[in-house]
């Protein structure tokens, strides 16, 4: 094998995995290089094996690279979603096949509507599975379907083609497996993927046990020893962080994330000095309330008094009607609490004191911009960094609260 | 043996997944630390050493704490009982006041480094350590060397070790120590390997036991508990229930204490008894 041919192959590969959020780079791709050129290589299953081990430094990264794999080489192009998830009618996976099986005639041409979810994606992914076990035995280079977006002919010029069989599993029946897709970023956040989540949250750590040298009590030692340089240590003061969660309790919808918020936050307890929780309805008002059938109050004011490097949470939807965010007396509870300031300026004057606060949002990212997201969600976008409920999200929100930077 | 020639195909003592055969491989012919994540009880640990004892190399240990720095890995120096000597002299000890190197005491770095020959360095859970100690073994590591500070010396491998790091959490090393390393983390074992894993460590216990007790752990596992049983675990309890000479009754399993350890979790457990569906 000369050497010019597989490097442009994995050129295009490595743009690849970028979109796909992989990211990759040119030092990967020499590495990718330098283990060719040592024989690495002798079937499909060591070159994934070597390709992950190049590109993929971060288990969240997994999933998506081994779907860039199977679509590169095997032109087989798997969803992002996990076998069972309804989300897998919005993929465009999900679409191209079912317009190409209804074009073909395997499916009727109104089958969206005279099949059920169920009945579709379970054929779905019947066939993404025979796909996969098409390939078993690794014998060949790319696949037979044609799908792929990269044809045939381009890797068959570089001469890269290899038959050999493979020493188990063959690669694509590996990928079929999806083992990673728990670890996914865009996963949303559940019981299972609760230690994932926690594990990120050990970020949230200013400083670790270091000594500081105590100087008064090793001038008072030396002394005492007579002149003998007798060094004391002590454990240097531990910055603890105090954090608030205001969390919104108005809607049904929000009861689940409530409660694995709390424990989130919960299990946590020993990353912060106190952890404070009070509950609003939708927006924050004049009064939030210390407890959840929101009973007791507290005013709104007193919570600015709170040290600036507090870190401030809020989980809501940040759905409502636009009055209730930016009218005086918008929400019906403004009244009883003689609330004329619109609640915008508050949430403002709470992102000004607090820098370190973050929101919270339990409807996924991907449909923030959607036309049928209430307004006030990206007014409110506009005042807090906003994160969605995913492993992605919990980790942009650890990122945002333990940042050092300019904190005092 | 050069790095070329080093092949590992697991042991009598550790089932070697396939994939992860190929990881190996690749991460010891290149060159390459190996940085193994998973979940705790998945034998990261195990792998490292089971390497050394296959291609049979002497193995250095760092297990990291949160107290250690980077320079301690490699060398420290023995000042205290420098000084003792310089006062009250050495004695018949042989050390020499004015030789430095009488008084370094080799890290496991410094010791994998200064070997003369191949070894299996493992530095184990490295996320325990800060995140600036992490930073200063990178260029270490990569490079192979070391800088004594107090006599401005470079500490160099003529051969490099072969590097095995393990980690418990995904997310707390920085980008540019992962740039450095191969990365893999290891899934949890699925029900056929992991009857491959006890059949190797219980070779003569009866396939029923076994089949019984694989069936309530992985049943066990889906319930979501805090700390789920692990593989570790789960030999244990094939251990204790070996002992016992009984098949566990679903109904009022045994020794529910190996299996779960949070209070929590046995408490969960005790609310919703184990039926089979």
């Amino acid at each position: 094998m000369s050497r010019e041919p597989y490097n442009a192959l994995f050129v295009d590969f490595v743009y690849l995995l970028r979109d796909y959020g992989v990211p990759a780079g040119l030092p990967d791709l020499l590495e990718v290089n330098a283990g060719l050129e040592r024989g690495l290589v002798k079937d499909m299953d060591d070159l994934l094996v070597l390709l992950r081990l190049s590109f993929v430094r971060r288990v969240e990264h997994m999933d998506p690279f081994e779907r860039a794999f199977a679509l590169y080489f095997y032109g087989v192009d798997i969803p992002a979603v996990a076998e069972g998830d309804p989300e897998l009618l919005r993929t465009p996976q999900f679409r191209e096949w079912l317009a190409r099986a209804i074009e073909k005639g395997d499916l009727h041409p109104l089958a969206r509507w005279k099949m059920s979810p169920e009945e579709l994606m379970k054929k779905f992914w019947e066939r993404l599975r025979e796909q996969t076990e098409e390939h078993h035995g690794g014998s060949k280079w790319i696949g037979t379907g044609g799908t792929s977006p990269y044809g045939h002919s381009g890797f068959a010029q570089g001469g890269v083609r290899m038959y050999g069989e493979s020493r188990s599993r063959s690669a694509l029946k590996v990928i079929g497996e999806r083992r990673y897709i728990a670890y996914a970023d865009t996963n949303e956040l559940r019981n299972e993927t609760l230690r994932q989540a926690l594990e990120s949250m050990k970020h949230l750590r200013r400083d670790g046990p270091r000594t500081a040298l105590d100087i008064d009590a090793t001038i008072r030692r030396s002394a005492k020893e007579g002149g003998e340089i007798d060094l004391v240590f002590r454990q240097e003061f531990r910055d603890r962080m105090r954090l608030v969660l205001l969390i919104d309790n108005g809607g049904e919808s929000m009861t689940p994330f409530v409660e694995l918020t709390r424990l989130l936050f919960g299990k946590m307890r020993d990353r912060f000095e106190n952890i404070e929780t009070f509950y609003f309805h939708n927006t924050v008002l004049r009064k939030v309330f210390s407890d959840d059938r929101r009973t007791r109050p507290v005013e709104t004011e007193k919570l600015l008094l709170r040290p600036p490097d507090t870190r401030v949470v809020m989980i809501g939807d940040a759905s409502m009607g636009p009055d209730e965010l930016v009218s005086p007396y918008g929400a019906l509870s403004s009244y009883e609490m003689g609330d004329s300031e619109p609640s915008i300026c508050r949430l403002r004057r709470l992102a000004k004191r607090f820098r370190k606060t973050v929101w919270l949002n339990p409807i996924p990212r991907t449909h923030w911009n959607s036309p049928h997201t209430p307004w006030t969600l990206g007014q409110i976008r506009r005042i807090f960094q906003m994160e969605d409920m995913t492993l992605g999200g919990i980790k942009g929100m650890v990122e945002r609260l333990s940042d050092k930077t300019g904190s005092e | 043996m050069t790095a070329s020639e080093m092949r590992f195909a697991g042991s009598d003592r550790y089932y070697l997944d396939p994939e992860l055969a190929g990881i190996v491989n690749v991460a010891l012919q290149m060159e390459k630390p190996l940085l193994l994540t998973g979940e705790a009880g998945t034998g990261k640990t195990q792998l490292a050493l089971e390497v050394a004892r296959a291609l049979a190399l002497e193995v250095e240990v760092l297990r990291c704490k949160s107290t250690i720095k980077g320079e301690e890995a490699c060398y420290t120096q023995d000042t205290v009982l420098r000084l003792n000597d310089a006062r009250f002299g050495s004695g018949g000890t042989g050390r020499d006041v004015q030789n430095f190197y009488d008084y370094v005491v080799w890290g496991p770095i410094g010791r994998a480094f200064r070997a003369g020959k191949k070894v299996v360095l493992l530095l184990d859970e490295i996320d325990k350590t800060e995140s600036d100690v992490q930073d200063n073994l990178l260029d270490i590591l990569e490079d192979c060397e070391f800088t004594i500070r107090e006599i401005n010396t470079r500490v160099r491998a003529e051969i490099r070790p072969a590097i095995f790091i393990t980690s418990n959490a995904k997310r707390e090393l920085s980008d540019p120590f992962l740039r450095r390393c191969y990365c893999h983390h290891i899934a949890f074992p699925s029900p056929d390997q992991m009857h491959e894993i006890v059949k190797l460590h219980y070779p003569i216990t009866s396939p029923k036991l076994l089949k019984a007790a694989m069936d309530i752990f992985y049943q066990l596992r889906d319930r979501g508990y805090e700390k789920p049983p692990a593989t570790s675990e789960l030999l244990d309890w094939i251990g204790a229930l070996e002992r016992r000479g009984a098949l566990p009754d679903p109904k009022d399993l045994p020794l529910i204490g190996v299996l779960l350890k949070r209070a929590g979790d046995i408490q969960a457990f005790r609310a919703k008894k184990f039926t089979r569906e």
